[in-house]
């Protein structure tokens, strides 16, 4: 199952690949720099629906206590943070060109890094406590504490005036985005969520299995 | 405005090594967890 996940992600990788620079045209005012809109994009929406699953094993553990959720929140939740660093990454790379700086502090940028600490502290928690019912109730308290912070990501582009553009999609207004480009962003999202299906379907496995050895 | 392609194969190529690097990361971990651990040493008598 898992094996197949990943060839799967491999494809629509490749496929979202060809969909952001073979088939979306070249955008009209931005150039080809908007290309790492079909990276970006993709990366901030996996890292919501990662710390959306800590949030989930989070209450779910401290509600059963059963280790199984524990080790879904603690998968999650790393991975959640590569998907985030990348979400910075490649937004200081497109903001260099687009807006004459790699960084501001800015709303939505500033609630980002903010979010990515969280859940560092988050995975830092975890390998300090060695006991693990305690490690698991703790990092179910950070899990559900630190969630508090994605609608405020999410929202900061509308709640404050940011220099960061409103929400591409899952705002409240229809998404600006021509049909061609939204097509190759929708490909990229799907791609991106089934490489993080694949990811956390290994992370969790080694996770248990390294609970059954020690 | 230019199309700056220098800094959209940064960002990509970033995003494959650091991807490419968990994924390796993840296939060393499984590995070793499959391999038999070498048995402990018998203490001198």
């Amino acid at each position: 199952m898992t094996r197949a996940l990943g060839w799967l992600a491999a494809l629509g990788l490749l496929v979202g690949l060809a969909a952001g620079f073979l088939y979306a045209p070249r955008e009209a005012v931005q150039g080809n720099v908007q290309r790492i809109m079909y990276l970006h994009v993709p990366s901030v929406l996996t890292a919501y629906l990662a710390f959306g699953l800590v949030l989930l094993g989070s209450i779910a553990y401290l509600a059963t206590r059963r280790p199984g959720w524990d080790r879904l929140a603690g998968s999650a939740g790393e991975i959640g943070v590569l998907f985030t660093g990348l979400t910075i990454v490649s937004g200081s790379i497109w903001g260099k060109p687009t807006w004459g700086t790699w960084w501001t502090w800015d709303a939505r940028l500033t609630s980002t890094a903010v979010l990515f600490l969280v859940y560092v502290g988050y995975l830092m928690l975890r390998s300090l406590i060695e006991d693990p019912d305690a490690r698991a109730r703790y990092a179910a308290v950070v899990g559900i504490l630190g969630a508090v912070n994605i609608p405020i990501v999410h929202f900061s582009v509308k709640w404050w005036r940011a220099l960061h553009q409103p929400s591409t999609i899952l705002g409240p207004e229809p998404s600006p985005l021509a049909f061609p480009l939204k097509l190759a962003l929708y490909v990229n999202i799907v791609a991106f969520v089934l490489l993080f299906s694949y990811l956390l379907s290994r992370r969790v496995e080694i996770a248990r299995t390294e609970e059954e050895t020690v | 405005m230019p199309d700056n392609w220098a800094y959209v194969f940064a960002a990509y190529g970033i995003a494959a090594v650091a991807l490419f690097g968990y994924w390796r990361h993840l296939a060393r971990r499984a590995r070793a967890l499959t391999q038999p651990r070498p048995a402990p040493k018998a203490r001198p008598a």
